[in-house]
């Protein structure tokens, strides 16, 4: 059913004549299909947190010389590592995604004289640019390019 | 029950109640309602007015989603009520007051809140300079129209307000519907007061708080896009913020 909202939602600067009941949200609120969705969206940070702590370890990794790079790079073939990884690039993929459905129409109709392509046209060129720049990591990761 | 619309199915309403005079907190009622397939929740609604229990409480007036009033939790999600068909539901349907707004009776909410957030962006042409009758009309093109176009199709049912996820946390927040109509200005070519409704929507009322679920947008039944509108009025209320130094404001 319902369950009570902070009292102070959508509450006016002076109280009404009328003694009111305090805000209600639905008791199932968070848990809805779209609601379930945009927390996930907001729960990838957590994971991208932890990429960001491994990436530390890689610098230290670094640092400590060519014995603790193999060493590591030894430890990224353990499963937990491939596991989250893997969770890392589902993440990746989720927020891309959302994200260039989301950001075309935030773009204003126009900045001074300038405006921004058609929403497909912009799709395209998001599509195309995280396309783009993730071939190019790819092909300098495995060594393709630059020769 | 048969008639014309079909053979009637009883549904079974569970409603919220709240009577200020008695009640402490919303409690619910349930009612058995013999609907017919082409009624909308609103049919229901005043079947249970008309015919079943004359206490019971809520707005509605033109049945076409014109005028906003009927805005209620159906099922837990904010619809039009004259627009949501019953037959999308199941047996038992749960109607409530939008969410996230004070309850003055059963589903009828406490507006004065939402109104003083729309006051607050100040809702209308503000010209530097008003222009004389003589002068003529102020022209408009259909290219410079189709840039707010979408924002001034609201009607104020607060559906918005009632699916935003930051509205029940953050009081102060102006909200999707308040935010779009303050944008909607903003990019109109008659206006120059974007100045000054950006300061409104960098200042306490911030339009930062909004963390782009896109719940308004989901839920808006005249596909204004708030959440676009929100989301726009962001970017311009910063790069407004950053011209100002460079740039002397004529107002």
């Amino acid at each position: 059913m319902a369950r009570p909202a902070d009292p102070h939602a959508m509450q006016p600067s002076r109280p009404g004549r009328t003694r009111t009941a305090p805000p209600q949200v639905p008791d199932d609120f968070w848990t809805r299909p779209r609601m379930r969705t945009y927390l996930l969206f907001d729960a990838t940070g957590i994971v991208y947190l932890l990429v960001g702590l491994v990436a530390l370890r890689v610098a230290w990794a670094l640092r400590d010389g060519k014995a603790a790079w193999d060493a590591l790079l030894a430890s990224f073939a353990h499963p937990a590592y491939l596991a989250f990884h893997g969770l890392a690039l589902v993440c990746a993929l989720f927020v891309g995604v959302r994200f260039f459905r989301l950001f075309p129409k935030a773009q204003p109709a126009h900045i001074g004289p300038a405006k921004p392509p058609p929403r497909p046209v912009l799709h395209a060129m998001l599509y195309a640019a995280w396309i783009g720049i993730t071939l190019v990591l790819l092909a300098i990761l495995g060594g393709v390019w630059p020769k | 029950m048969a008639s014309d619309g079909g053979e009637s199915k009883l549904r079974t309403f569970v409603v919220t109640r709240f009577d200020p005079d008695k009640d402490q907190v919303p409690k619910t009622q349930s009612y058995q309602v013999p609907c017919r397939p082409d009624w909308k929740v609103l049919d229901a609604l005043n079947f249970i007015k008309d015919e079943i229990d004359p206490t019971l409480s809520h707005r509605w007036s033109c049945r076409m989603a014109v005028c906003g009033s009927c805005g209620m939790n159906v099922d837990g999600e904010p619809k039009l009520t004259c627009k949501t068909s019953l037959a999308d539901y199941g047996d038992t349907v749960e109607i409530a007051p939008l969410a996230n707004f004070p309850i003055i009776r059963d589903l009828v909410i406490e507006m004065d809140g939402f109104m003083e957030k729309f006051k607050a962006v100040k809702p209308w042409i503000i010209a530097a300079k008003e222009k004389a009758a003589e002068e003529g009309t102020y022209e408009q093109s259909p290219e410079q129209l189709a840039a707010f176009k979408q924002f001034s199709m609201c009607i104020n049912c607060m559906l918005c307000y009632a699916a935003c996820p930051v509205v029940s946390k953050e009081p102060d927040f102006l909200g999707p519907a308040a935010i779009a109509l303050g944008h909607r200005y903003n990019m109109d070519s008659r206006d120059e007061g974007a100045s000054e409704r950006n300061a409104v929507f960098r200042g306490d009322g911030t339009v930062f708080h909004c963390s782009y679920a896109n719940e308004c947008s989901e839920v808006c039944p005249k596909n204004v896009d708030p959440a676009a509108a929100v989301n726009q009025a962001k970017l311009n209320a910063v790069i407004d913020w950053a011209t100002s130094f460079v740039v002397k404001r004529s107002r």
